[in-house]
């Protein structure tokens, strides 16, 4: 069970690298929010299967586990809403896409 | 915002307190069958004098329209099984996106409509798709009593609100769809 634990957070590495080195190389504000929702989802669900599982099967630590579950479920219901607070809050502040953005119908509708 | 009615009070109480079992580690000791009773007494009290004050943003529709084990059912099935398979898609389209050389992405803000009339539903579909990677909601709209949310997506494949609608919710709305309605 160990190496199923070990196998769960390289998995979660992989996608938060994946995830801070898109944060580098995007080029706008929204794009960049795009690649850091790969940190936050499967960088930290891996992490905290990971952990479930640790205490579940090796620790055999169940107050931890629930603690786990509880962790993961509030991180799963918050992550979303700041996520929807700072974009539409990045786009009315002023924040510009790309100019090789293909379209922006969210500011066609606005003009109107 | 009009005021909450008693059996909307219960249902929130009914939430705060599970979550109030989940937090103080009193399930565990529940199950074992040694629970502590001034702990219950007062996550009791504190839950009801919580929903008395929060029931009113909380539930505007059926108090306890969810405390149903079809639904919950649902649920789970959608969480367990549903949406891990769509979230390994989406994280591993854009983390091959973000790896890449060339860096090939084509963002831009579609406009998709959205066939689910609970406001519960369009709160879990928006969430759900705000959390699979290459798609954020920005802001939602009705118009002439159908709803829109606008998206930033990643890579646009369709400008249309129809075809790009399809592309984003995929299964999701269905399943969104089974859960609320």
């Amino acid at each position: 069970m160990i190496y199923v634990v070990y196998a769960l957070i390289v998995f979660s590495a992989f996608f938060a690298l994946a995830g801070v080195v898109g944060m580098l190389r995007m080029p706008d504000t929204f794009c960049r929010m795009q690649s850091s929702t790969n940190i936050t989802t499967f960088g930290m669900i891996g992490v905290i299967a990971g952990g479930v599982l640790y205490s579940g099967f090796v620790l055999h630590n169940y107050e931890m586990l629930i603690k786990l579950l509880v962790m993961g479920l509030f991180y799963i219901l918050t992550t979303p809403i700041s996520a929807h607070a700072i974009a539409k809050g990045a786009y009315h502040h002023g924040n510009k896409m790309i100019d090789e953005a293909v379209c922006d119908q969210y500011k066609e509708d606005m003009q109107q | 915002m009009k005021k909450a009615s008693l059996p909307a009070i219960a249902a929130t109480a009914v939430l705060c307190f599970i979550f109030w079992l989940l937090l103080t580690g009193q399930l565990a000791s529940l199950i074992a069958g040694e629970p502590s009773l001034e702990v219950l007494i007062a996550g009791c009290l504190v839950s009801i004098g919580v929903a008395a004050f929060s029931a009113r943003f909380f539930i505007h529709e059926k108090p306890f329209f969810f405390f149903n084990p079809v639904r919950i059912f649902w649920l789970l099935v959608y969480c367990i099984c549903i949406f891990p398979v769509e979230l390994f898609k989406a994280n591993w389209d854009v983390a091959r996106r973000a790896l890449s050389p060339g860096l090939p992405i084509d963002p831009g803000i579609v406009k998709i409509p959205v066939d689910l009339k609970s406001q519960y539903g369009q709160a879990m579909l928006a969430d759900s798709i705000t959390l699979t990677p290459g798609t954020i909601i920005m802001n939602t709209v009705e118009e002439d009593g159908k709803n829109y949310y606008y998206v930033h997506w990643i890579n646009v494949a369709s400008e249309d609100h129809e075809e790009a609608g399809q592309a984003i919710k995929g299964r999701l709305e269905k399943w969104a769809e089974r859960i609320w309605e």
